[in-house]
């Protein structure tokens, strides 16, 4: 009996090269958080993400410049992106922009 | 000439500095944050959940959506001494426990009347083949078995569970979880001849 315990412990332990996540995974379950979260109050402003040091897509970009309030700079702006849509149906979307997050799952 | 400061700071650690504003980032719901924290917690839950959810990968999704639900609703209440990877990846092992626990209790009830394996007749693993090969035929060996077979295998040998906790947890007997190996093992044996 202790062979036998033995020998399946050795076949079903853990071993070999963990299998990265696919990007487009880390997309859904990214789009998925930040619905969560807009369901308790909006995110934090662009503005604020640039403030801590993030930065900020191009098309954010065009929003944090424009003459609105903070709360016009809180909205997910993925939502209306075709990088997210790309993103979370592909694991090598074409898609290139900086500091854009779906882009950047398909770097780690 | 300016006196030295009579008090020397350390300098923290700045792996734990970094997690330290990673979280309270996402917290006050940095959305470029929230990227690099789902980033990192997908890289390490996937591998642990997807190696522990043979056969039923198509279900690694659903069970990570809640553990990263889990783990951020908790993250108020991460404190920085501890291992950010650690404290997620323990999230992840109670989902899953949650997830064998039910599944188990659900089969055991329905093959209750089921015969009992003859042990006389089960073949032995004999064959040698490389570490590669194997895990390729073990992985394989569990994808054929029917889920509750392979999650018990799983709980019993690569997370250690006794039968003794298994059966706590499932709220079974002792000696119907053994019974309940004992066929999983037998199965498992007979298709890896046939793998």
């Amino acid at each position: 009996m202790p062979d036998m315990e033995r020998e399946f412990r050795s076949l079903l332990a853990e071993s070999g090269e963990a299998e990265p996540a696919p990007s487009s995974l880390k997309a859904r379950l990214y789009s998925m958080l930040v619905h969560k979260q807009q369901k308790s109050g909006p995110l934090a402003s662009l503005d604020a993400s640039l403030a801590a040091g993030h930065g900020i897509c191009v098309f954010e970009k065009l929003v944090q410049i424009s003459p609105v309030g903070e709360r016009a700079k809180s909205p997910f702006f993925c939502e209306v992106c075709h990088a997210r849509v790309l993103a979370e149906h592909f694991d090598h979307p074409p898609i290139f922009w900086d500091h854009c997050p779906y882009v950047k799952f398909q770097e780690s | 000439m300016v006196s030295p400061s009579p008090i020397e700071f350390r300098e923290p650690d700045s792996a734990t500095n970094t997690e330290t504003r990673l979280i309270s980032d996402v917290l006050a719901k940095d959305r470029k944050a929230t990227a690099e924290f789902v980033s990192r917690c997908t890289d390490w839950i996937y591998p642990f959940v997807r190696r522990r959810l043979v056969p039923r990968t198509e279900l690694v999704e659903d069970l990570m959506q809640e553990i990263l639900l889990a783990a951020w609703q908790a993250l108020p209440g991460f404190r920085a001494e501890a291992d950010l990877r650690s404290w997620v990846l323990g999230i992840a092992r109670h989902k899953l426990e949650d997830y064998y626990r039910k599944r188990i209790r659900e089969y055991e009830l329905a093959e209750e009347s089921d015969p009992e394996v003859d042990l006389a007749v089960m073949p032995i693993l004999e064959q040698q083949i490389d570490s590669a090969a194997q895990q390729e035929q073990v992985q394989k060996t569990l994808s054929a078995l029917p889920e509750p077979y392979a999650l018990v295998l799983l709980w019993r040998y690569r997370d250690e569970k006794s039968a003794r906790e298994m059966a706590e947890l499932t709220g079974k007997t002792e000696k119907a979880i053994e019974r309940l190996l004992a066929r999983a093992r037998e199965n498992f044996r007979r298709r890896w001849k046939n793998a």
